[in-house]
């Protein structure tokens, strides 16, 4: 298990656990990381990402993307 | 007759809503606000049926209450129980557009699907079976391409028959242990509830939401009960409450998509994905987005095409201020009325109070309506959201969030619309600190006053207004650092995370529409409060009390027994001026008002009467302030008679009336003046003085028409005063600290003005750079 920043681009990976607080994880579950869901990271840029989940393109930061366990 | 029907349109952001909202009601639309927030409402009547009102609600992913839109959308819907709803589903995003279907389903409000983009699933070659969908839903679905206009038409049938004889009843059903405890809660909470409603309630209950349970206000007993059953749901499937839910609303979803969508191809990048691997490139995607940036500027407000630029902007701009603005509504409207022979302070009170305030907005207009275009195509074709994300991590560093940016962006052109456009940011705190940020860039009324000191004092150097722009952005940074650390801001911070829409090519419809929106309400907000202060400033400075006799001053001074000799000597003595100078304006309100106010700029180097009173009119609008020192200093505002330069005389052409010229909008004119006079009253260090006065000028609060703007956005009358006390108190204490520390360098050194100087200079640092406490705890809750 490691934090989404550590993924390597352009790979699929399966997420295993969506931490932070209650409010930060129901917002990221309402945008599609869920556990058991597919997350690739498109790009990098500064430490930030963009991130494909389901068929969406989101932007996230460094921040976040720490608290999502792939 | 019949009750009019309601239909509210929900969906996910970017999943082509306000297409297909602006294709259904077409010019009938109504734009203000939700109740109590800054989030905007459009509503609108529907082309095939003038009697139904479409609803547009936020774009949202959910019904939780996180974020502001949501529970605008939930309340919308719980409350105002619109007779239907129309759920705008993107076909390439399917399980996550049907994720706030399932919600709204529950609603016991009838849904009807409009499934868009189905013109993009069939290129990419996957297959949904609609009718299938329709079946395991329980709700009708509408093929739709919002686009292109197809299928809108039938989609808003359907909606309305729904409304008159639909219902929809929610076809999911969670996993045992979620549904044993959802019956349970039904049954002890919600039953006195209306029946369709019932189902919504018992999950809001489950997941312990707290605007729910407020709003049922259960009896501690009750909660303890249903608590049980809860914390029972969440051991058997170890997790929270909120989450389970999520979760078993995706596994649905999952499964009824297994055996109705097909996907074709995988994992290959999209055009917008081939698009992003350059524009947000780590290498890449700063130069572009300058480069883009310095186009928009360039085309917008950037130098004239009358001066060899690209900016159509200025070029629309400078017509509209010099030839619609001053010549066809000012001398247009003063050369009717005269003919007309109304009384001189009615040809005033119109031309010069009314029309002048109205030419003012107008000459904005164009330059405005260039630059909302090119925000909205940037917005619509997607590239505005990748401005957010690329200037994230340099704005976080002093509070602002990446979309910081567009609000200072159209600040250099006017701070009321720069104000408007902090709007799109959705966190509270980010958004109020841009609000009170993005006035300190030099906007396109501020040149003016940047053109007269640098051309009186500094010989027309260009480090002037560079130097402006330096100040602004520092002014920026250093505000967004110190008032990150005080109490009022350290809230949650908020963390970067927004949807991506793919790029396409910008639908002009929508892009046009977008602007007139924007262009719009910038005139209506911004015509209104110029208008009325321009007026009250017209009578501030048209009427006074001369000799004891109240009236309009110019007339009063046509008297040689109201203004007798010794009275002028009186004047003259309060102004601290010479007797020949004494002008009718020396005792208007304003100037009477102005007067003894000026003390307090004492500290700051421009201490006297006139740079006051200019301040004040630069309130209600900045370039005013040259306007201002043009009547001050002996010129008068509108015409002076020419002077031959080589001569020096008089110039009258052929018929002998006088040549007459009007002034400069740097006020070249009266730069001589200003200069004599910022040096006498400064003791010799009138370029420092008058830089001072700059500075106080380009950050204290701004004109009346951007603060109107600002208590808008604000919605709150304590955050507006606090804005601008914030501003006002900012200026003054960095003109300060200029002033004071720059006697230093030059001579005449005020001790105890040093001293203050220095103190503020301390604080201002140790707040800069004291620790950021909330940091790590902030960290840690994210």
């Amino acid at each position: 298990m490691m934090p989404l920043v550590l993924a390597s681009p352009e790979e699929e990976n399966i997420i295993l656990r969506v931490g932070g607080s209650p409010e930060m994880k129901k917002h990221l579950e309402d945008m599609g990381f869920v556990v058991g869901g597919a997350v690739t990271v498109m790009n990098t840029i500064g430490g930030n990402l963009i991130v494909k989940v389901k068929e969406s393109r989101v932007a996230i930061s460094r921040e976040m993307a720490g608290k999502i366990f792939v | 007759m019949d009750k009019q029907i309601r239909i509210a349109l929900a969906g996910n952001p970017n999943s082509g809503k306000t297409t297909l909202f602006n294709k259904l009601t077409g010019a009938n639309q109504f734009v203000g606000n939700w109740p109590g927030v800054t989030v905007e409402k459009k509503e609108g009547k529907l082309i095939v049926d003038k009697e139904v009102v479409l609803t547009d609600l936020p774009g949202i992913y959910s019904l939780s209450p996180y974020t502001l839109e949501e529970v605008v959308a939930r309340n919308y819907l719980i409350e105002e129980k619109p007779d239907a709803i129309l759920n705008i589903v993107d076909a390439t995003n399917l399980e996550r557009n049907l994720y706030l279907t399932t919600q709204l389903v529950e609603l016991g409000i009838p849904v009807v699907i409009a499934l868009n983009m189905m013109d993009l699933v069939g290129k990419a070659g996957d297959t949904i079976n609609v009718k299938e969908l329709r079946r395991q839903l329980g709700c009708p679905i509408v093929e739709i391409s919002a686009l292109k206009g197809d299928g809108v038409r039938d989609a808003a049938k359907a909606a309305i028959e729904a409304a008159k004889t639909g219902k929809t009843l929610p076809q999911h059903r969670f996993s045992g242990p979620v549904e044993h405890a959802l019956a349970h809660i039904e049954e002890v909470t919600v039953h006195n509830l209306p029946e369709e409603q019932q189902r919504w309630y018992a999950i809001k209950v489950f997941e312990r939401d707290e605007k729910v349970l407020e709003k049922l206000q259960l009896s501690a007993e009750t909660k303890a009960h249903i608590e049980q059953d809860i914390a029972a749901a969440e051991k058997e499937m170890d997790d929270d409450a909120e989450s389970i839910i999520t979760n078993e609303r995706y596994v649905y979803i999952g499964q009824l998509l297994k055996g109705i969508y097909k996907k074709k191809g995988k994992g290959q990048l999209s055009a917008s994905d081939k698009i992003d691997k350059i524009v947000t490139n780590r290498f890449l995607a700063l130069p572009i987005f300058a480069a883009v940036m310095f186009l928009v500027y360039a085309l917008s407000m950037g130098t004239s095409i009358a001066d060899g630029g690209i900016a159509l902007g200025t070029f629309l701009t400078d017509w509209a201020n010099d030839v619609l603005g001053e010549a066809w509504l000012t001398e247009g409207s003063r050369a009717i009325l005269e003919g007309w022979g109304a009384a001189p302070w009615l040809v005033g009170l119109i031309s010069d109070g009314i029309f002048a305030g109205v030419g003012a907005v107008l000459g904005f207009v164009p330059q405005m309506l260039v630059l909302f275009l090119m925000l909205c195509l940037l917005e619509d074709c997607g590239y505005m959201a990748r401005i957010a994300f690329i200037m994230d991590r340099i704005f976080r560093r002093f509070g602002l969030s990446g979309k910081s940016f567009i609000p200072m962006l159209v600040g250099t052109g006017c701070g009321i619309p720069g104000v408007m456009a902090s709007r799109t940011i959705e966190n509270e705190r980010d958004r109020r600190m841009t609000i009170m940020t993005t006035t300190f860039i030099p906007c396109g009324a501020k040149m003016p006053i940047i053109g007269l000191i640098a051309g009186a004092l500094f010989g027309g150097s260009t480090w002037v207004a560079t130097s402006a722009y330096f100040i602004g952005i520092a002014a920026i940074v250093i505000s967004g650092i110190m008032l990150k650390k005080t109490k009022m801001f350290a809230g949650d911070p908020a963390p970067f995370v927004m949807e991506l829409p793919a790029y396409h090519v910008p639908a002009w419809g929508n892009v046009l529409r977008g602007t007139w929106e924007r262009g719009w309400s910038f005139i209506k907000r911004a015509g209104t409060v110029i208008v009325l202060s321009s007026i009250i400033i017209w009578f501030l400075s048209g009427f006074g009390t001369v000799n004891g006799r109240f009236g309009m001053v110019d007339e009063l001074y046509g008297d040689e027994t109201v203004v007798t000799d010794e009275y002028v000597a009186v004047v003259a003595e309060r102004m601290g001026i010479p007797e020949d100078e004494v002008e009718p304006m020396d005792d208007s309100i304003l100037a009477h008002v102005a007067q003894p106010v000026s003390v307090i700029f004492k500290p700051l180097g421009f201490g006297d009467w006139k740079p006051a009173v200019a301040t004040v009119t630069g309130l209600v609008a900045k370039e005013d302030v040259v306007g201002t020192f043009g009547v001050l200093y002996n010129f008068d505002a509108r015409a002076e008679q020419a002077v031959d330069e080589e001569t020096g005389e008089l110039l009258f052409d052929e018929d002998g009336e006088p040549v007459m010229e009007e002034l400069e909008e740097n006020g070249d004119q009266i730069w001589a003046n200003v200069a004599a006079d910022f040096n006498d009253f400064s003791g010799g260090h009138g370029k420092l003085a008058a830089y001072s006065f700059m500075i106080f000028n380009l950050l204290c609060a701004p004109c009346f028409a951007a603060i109107g703007a600002i208590k808008r956005e604000m919605n709150s009358r304590k955050w507006t005063w606090f804005a601008i006390a914030y501003q006002c108190g900012f200026a003054y204490v960095i003109a300060l600290i200029v002033w004071q520390l720059g006697r230093l360098f030059v001579g005449g050194m005020n001790v105890v003005g040093l001293i203050a100087a220095l103190i503020l200079l301390a604080l201002l640092c140790w707040q800069l750079f004291k620790p950021y406490r909330e940091a790590q705890k902030l960290a840690v809750q994210v």
